[in-house]
């Protein structure tokens, strides 16, 4: 039977890449490479994602009848903030006006959509929050009317899976 | 929270006063290959301890340190988990303890609001608060994604990948709800940027024509280039002392109150609510307003500002800001978040931001001048050091110091510049009292704090 590692000699091989020097002057700068891939969940939230994916837009709504406040939230969260009970799914129309926007013309790397595009704030009735898209197609205007779009094929299992059109 | 418990509201109270006596920083740059992040930090800790005019010596001030704070944003940029440890042991500051601070953009005033804490209540007399930031690791494009990685990374974060587009849907609303200018925005990023010409450790000073602020680089609509800052490597410290210490250290402390607020990372789910009065504001005065702009704070303000201002000028006494105040350094990352913080800390009532430039108020000779330093357009914006920086700015102004931090040819050689034959002078006449604003996020947390004359 081979002996564990722990009770061997053992010789050390290098099996990294060599680092590239980025610059010499005025002191040495290596160039230190990174991929990777983090694994993340979206808990309760799930069924607004998967939601999208079947073309309905899912808000939380609280119905604590106790709740001072009883908001309607999208984005969605499981629990209410001002009572702690864990709040219920809501279809929210898939119509809105636009409250703000900008022109999105230089991006960060990883940037999913072709710069440059339109993003906007969408107030939709009975959602006491604002929710941010972008405009697929046309020039926004604050008030202008807008509906939801969903990418029901190919989706990218993100919030890019719904988007906005002039409605 | 969109009412508040009484509890809630209660004014912070400090249980043994707090001073500052001492503030360094280093040169701002985009690249800085010359030096490490602990040898950058080491230079603000050293100009701190060796050119404040203290009455020990450096190494008695390092013998007389019980507690250290420091304020990193990202470990993404340092790309070193733990850098704090690193940092404290290069300072010579082993076995004290020390804490890192995280709150986005105002990690710095919050790391200062922790050392105060420290001071206030005992634990330590004598507490060093430094803070850094290296963002010349990574390309600028990696950086703006890795800065949009503190928008909500479910919701926002895919939507531009860069902090400019989650301000300027603020700027658009603005301009929409309260006439506010291309040009206005274009003078705020004007005068800060010739501000920053006079500081020698200014990152991208610059003499600019609206013209050339407006026809800059769209970043996000309608914010370009020149409007918004750079990224930054360097760092600032300050030294903070309770009564006694201060006074066996210095003959001019400055005493400091601080506060904070905060409000929800996305914009989107800020609900409307009531405005938290100011002292110098009247039940009712906003009832107009609010029929035009109900959803205060909306787009427009940040309440995580205007919480601050509320809980600041109770804790320090102030009954009329702009009065009241010599100088203010604000958190101009954008010219909008600049114009926006006005309305919060009360510069200007809300709806009326656009006044305090316009009239000239916010500039030096001014009644309340704003961003001397150079701001964060100007001079630098290596987020952990930034709010630590911002109070050094005001530190000196109220020791009547602006001249030789500014003007000394020993800074302009530190930074390896020449000092500009029209160099001049930014000091404000014999000042009282200065406000400093530290701002995270699109307005998640925020600190307003005041530094007072106290000799």
């Amino acid at each position: 039977m081979a002996k564990p590692a722990y009770e061997k000699a053992i010789t050390t091989k290098y099996i990294g890449t060599p680092l590239k020097l980025h610059d010499e002057k005025p002191a040495w700068v290596i160039e230190s490479p990174r991929a990777m891939t983090h694994i993340h969940t979206y808990g309760l939230l799930t069924p607004f994602f998967e939601g999208l994916t079947k073309g309905k837009l899912m808000a939380t709504k609280c119905v604590n009848p106790k709740c001072p406040q009883g908001s309607t939230w999208l984005p969605p969260r499981a629990d209410c903030p001002d009572c702690y009970e864990r709040m219920k799914w809501v279809k929210v129309p898939s119509v809105g006006t636009i409250y703000s926007f900008t022109l999105v013309d230089y991006a960060g790397i990883g940037i999913e959509m072709k710069t440059p595009y339109w993003q906007i704030d969408v107030a939709i009735k009975g959602v006491d929050t604002i929710f941010k898209g972008y405009l697929e197609s046309g020039k926004p205007e604050i008030g202008m009317k807008v509906k939801a779009k969903f990418r029901t094929e190919k989706p990218t299992h993100t919030i890019l899976d719904v988007c906005w059109v002039p409605a | 929270m969109i009412t508040f418990g009484k509890g809630n509201l209660r004014v912070p109270k400090w249980s043994k006063r707090v001073f500052m006596v001492a503030a360094g920083c280093s040169p701002f740059r985009k690249y800085f290959p010359e030096y490490k992040l602990e040898e950058l930090v080491m230079m603000g800790y050293k100009m701190m301890l060796e050119d404040n005019n203290l009455k020990l010596s450096p190494l008695e001030i390092k013998d007389s340190i019980q507690f250290a704070v420091y304020g990193q944003f990202a470990d993404h940029f340092q790309d070193q988990l733990l850098c704090e440890a690193k940092i404290h042991d290069y300072l010579g500051l082993d076995p004290l303890y020390n804490v890192g601070i995280k709150t986005g953009g105002a990690t710095g005033g919050t790391s200062i609001l922790m050392g105060a804490q420290a001071i206030a209540s005992g634990y330590a007399n004598c507490c060093l608060v430094a803070g850094w930031e290296r963002m010349d690791e990574v390309d600028t494009r990696t950086g703006n994604f890795y800065i949009s990685t503190a928008a909500c990374k479910d919701f926002e974060t895919r939507m531009g990948r860069i902090y400019s587009s989650y301000y300027a849907p603020m700027a658009n609303r603005f301009a929409w709800a309260y006439g506010l200018s291309d040009q206005v925005r274009a003078k705020i990023a004007i005068k800060n940027r010739h501000y920053a010409t006079m500081n020698p450790n200014a990152q991208q000073p610059g003499d600019h024509t609206e013209e050339e602020v407006l026809s800059s680089r769209m970043s996000a609509y309608p914010l370009r280039f020149l409007e918004c800052c750079a990224m930054t490597a360097g760092s600032a410290s300050v030294l903070l002392c309770d009564e006694e210490m201060a006074y066996k250290l210095s003959d001019h402390p400055v005493e400091v109150f601080i506060c904070g607020g905060s409000h929800t990372l996305r914009v989107a789910d800020r609900r409307p609510m009531d405005i938290p009065l100011l002292p110098n504001e009247k039940p009712g005065m906003y009832d107009e307003f609010l029929k035009k702009n109900p959803r205060w704070p909306g787009f427009e303000s940040f309440l995580a500002a205007r919480f601050a201002a509320y809980l600041i000028y109770r804790m320090a006494g102030i009954k009329e800001p702009i009065e009241e105040l010599d100088l203010v350094e604000l958190h101009d990352a954008f010219t909008i978040s600049d114009v926006q913080t006005y309305g919060d800390i009360g510069l200007r009532p809300y709806g009326q931001e656009v006044d305090y430039v316009e009239s000239g108020d916010a500039y030096y000779g001014g009644k309340c001048p704003s961003n001397l330093s150079g701001g964060l357009l100007g001079t630098m914006h290596a987020v952990g050091a930034t709010g630590i920086w911002q109070a050094a700015e005001v530190f000196w102004q109220l020791q009547n110091r602006y001249d030789y931090i500014h003007g000394d040819p020993k800074w302009w050689k530190r930074a390896g510049k020449k000092k500009p034959k029209n160099w001049k002078s930014l000091q404000v006449k014999d000042p009282k009292q200065g406000l400093w604003v530290s701002h995270a996020g699109v307005g998640s947390h925020v600190t307003v704090g005041i530094l007072r004359k106290a000799w």
